[in-house]
């Protein structure tokens, strides 16, 4: 069982039908097989990772994987909507942290201020003015799991095989492979002590048009939303008034 | 190499937790003084050593209060979402002291104050996480999880006063992220780095503090870390009149006292960052000079001061903080959100345009003004707050004048508010 063609294509197999088991179908049978089957193909799929170097290096980063994953998986699991968005919030943590470890530092503030901080929390917003427990049980159902859940797991497979080189490596790789050190351009670009200076300068030299269409962009929706708000008043205002005169 | 690095970083860790959690137990007592001597009262002055009668000014009386919130009945109400329950006050706190990790509290000890056999070789910068070149945006991220503890708190207690109470904070914290931002972008614009060590040794350099160039950035990011904070006038959560206790209405025992510190902690921060960002730090004219603004080749001497020195800072402002509270009384919602949208937004904007104009023309403008440059741009920046509030007050004048609203807008629209 040292192929780690074998070993890939059983993970992403073994993920899908975990990953629909678990999927709320509407019936809670087969859930528990559910999470051990998608556990082992973690635990196979994670067998196949490059060895870091040290112990530490590989621990921090084997906690933080994990915790991206589980509650990634916890995310589309769970029934109640206000516990899916706090798991995605420990998914958005894990991430962040990912790239922290990974020397992207402003990535990382970066995801958290975006996403835990303004998106997320204007999900919840949206989410605890709505009743979970008011809602139609086709409401509370994913829809099509099987077919998402077996489309996102050979997403996975197919990555981790570009990932991890299955495609062109020999195939009787018979010792855990180590991890390649950081790329020239790597040091150079992300592990700069002048961090965001570095990228300040990237992204406002090279690519300043793109970043301006964005800010033109957000603008615009931005205005489109004063507007929108300004017309619905308008036009309340506009009724008060035949209102008045009717009266 | 990886060892002695880890036990400074914990070493740090633990002084700061420790230092922390006292200073949050000793401020509660401050507050009740200072409340105390505003109401002309005598406030709390009987605790002191357990099982004797020395009365030592009251300072036991914290130590009795954390007794008595660990001590009190752990009550969960049978209405509650449990999960979330007890994950909303545990991720307000981790927040609250998680922000620590990149503010520094001195700026560095020399190498020769520790015994030769330590084999400490480089002067240990005072700060738990040093080098972390995004150090102010990590505050405003970490800051911005702090709403999931209002929400979340209002959301899980499934108590109509509670949940309005997490939603009319957690509104108002969004709301008031934005002044904060701003007021923190014409500091790094005009410093040009996101590390707080930075941005004080330059403002050591010139010798002039970022409130003095920019007064109108200082006065936004004061009013809204007010606001971030939750402290008097800005105290919504907890309008005791309307929303009983507000988001924690429901919780008791050390879950509550987890929130309490976590507002003291916020006041902490705000206070750290007013001090780091605005006035300047661990400098002071005259008593923190040498051993250069980065702290490389200080004296043992120096090094205290500036501890010392921006310890005093903190306090101050903490004082500020405390007087405040029994100085104003509270905004109603809808001036609290105009003040924020209508006053501190367009105000931080026209601070970072004209940090903005400065830093490309400034030099040009000084020259040819014949002025020293500092010296112009606090001219400057103090024009552009008496003109910012100028405009202000003359859009709405209900900011500065207390009368009725109808005797201070015009006859055509009084007409027309009466219509709406």
């Amino acid at each position: 069982m040292h192929d780690p063609h074998i070993i890939l294509i059983l993970t992403t197999l073994l993920g899908a039908v975990g990953l629909w088991l678990m999927l709320p179908r509407g019936t809670h049978r087969g859930r528990s097989v559910g999470i051990i089957l998608t556990a082992v193909a973690l635990g196979a799929g994670a067998s196949q990772l490059p060895y870091l170097g040290d112990w530490l290096t590989e621990s921090i980063f084997g906690v933080l994987a994990a915790v991206t994953v589980v509650s990634a998986a916890a995310t589309i699991a769970f029934r109640n909507p206000v516990y899916c968005a706090i798991w995605f919030g420990l998914t958005l943590l894990g991430t962040a942290g990912l790239f922290l470890f990974a020397g992207a530092q402003f990535l990382a503030v970066a995801t958290i201020v975006v996403y835990a901080g303004a998106i997320l929390v204007t999900f919840l917003f949206v989410l605890m003015l709505a009743q979970p427990e008011g809602k139609a049980a086709y409401d509370r159902v994913s829809w099509e799991a099987l077919l998402s859940a077996v489309l996102g797991m050979v997403f996975v497979g197919v990555l981790s095989m570009a990932i991890v080189g299955v495609f062109t490596a020999p195939r009787e790789a018979k010792e855990r492979p180590v991890a390649p050190p950081a790329a020239k351009e790597l040091a150079e670009n992300v592990l700069v002590p002048q961090h965001v200076a570095a990228l300040g300068t990237e992204l406002f030299g090279k690519h300043l048009i793109a970043v301006e269409v964005a800010g033109a962009l957000l603008l615009a929706a931005l205005v489109g939303a004063a507007v929108i708000v300004a017309q619905g008043k308008m036009e309340e205002k506009n009724e008060r008034n035949a209102q008045q005169k009717r009266d | 190499m990886l060892l002695p690095l880890t036990l400074e970083a914990l070493l740090k860790i633990a002084l700061l937790i420790a230092g922390l959690m006292t200073a949050a137990a000793y401020f509660v007592l401050l507050e009740r003084w200072i409340a105390a001597w505003v109401q002309d009262r005598l406030g709390p002055n009987r605790v002191g050593v357990p099982l004797t009668k020395i009365r030592l000014f009251g300072l036991g009386q914290p130590i009795a209060d954390g007794v008595k919130f660990l001590f009190k009945a752990e009550f969960t109400p049978g209405h509650v979402d449990k999960f979330i329950y007890f994950l909303a006050p545990m991720s307000i706190f981790a927040a609250a002291i998680l922000v620590f990790a990149v503010i520094p509290f001195g700026s560095a000890l020399p190498p020769n104050i520790f015994p030769a056999s330590w084999g400490v070789g480089e002067p240990i910068q005072l700060v738990a996480a040093p080098g972390i070149d995004v150090g102010m945006i990590y505050v405003f991220a970490v800051g911005s999880i702090a709403v999931y503890g209002v929400v979340l708190g209002g959301w899980a207690s499934n108590n109509k006063y509670s949940f309005l109470g997490g939603l009319r904070s957690g509104a108002q914290l969004i709301s008031y992220e934005l002044p904060l931002g701003l007021g923190i972008l014409g500091v790094v614009l005009a410093s040009g780095s996101l590390r707080l060590e930075t941005i004080i040794s330059q403002q050591a350099q010139s010798g002039a503090w970022n409130c003095f160039l920019q007064p109108l950035g200082f006065l936004v990011f004061a009013v809204a870390s007010f606001a971030e904070a939750g402290r008097l006038p800005f105290d919504l959560p907890e309008a005791e009149q309307e929303l009983v206790g507000g988001y924690h209405t429901e919780y008791s025992g050390i879950k509550l006292m987890m929130y309490l510190v976590a507002e003291f902690l916020h006041m902490i921060t705000a206070s750290f960052l007013i001090a780091i960002l605005f006035l300047g730090g661990w400098h002071f004219w005259g008593l923190t000079d040498g051993g250069g603004p980065d702290g490389n080749t200080v004296t043992w001497v120096v090094a205290v001061l500036r501890i010392i020195v921006l310890l005093a800072k903190v306090m101050a402002m903490i004082l500020f903080f405390m007087v405040v509270r029994w100085s104003w009384p509270r905004f109603r919602y809808d001036q609290l959100m105009d003040i924020g949208w209508k006053v501190m937004i367009p105000w931080g904007l026209a601070n970072l345009i004209a940090v903005a104009v400065w830093v490309e023309y400034g030099d040009r403008i000084a020259h040819s003004l014949g002025l020293p440059p500092l010296l112009c741009m606090g001219l400057c920046g103090f024009v552009i707050l008496l003109l910012g509030w100028y405009v202000a007050t003359k859009a709405d004048p209900t900011l500065n004048d207390n009368r009725p609203r109808r005797r201070l807008i015009s006859p055509d629209r009084h007409v027309e508010k009466i219509e709406v």
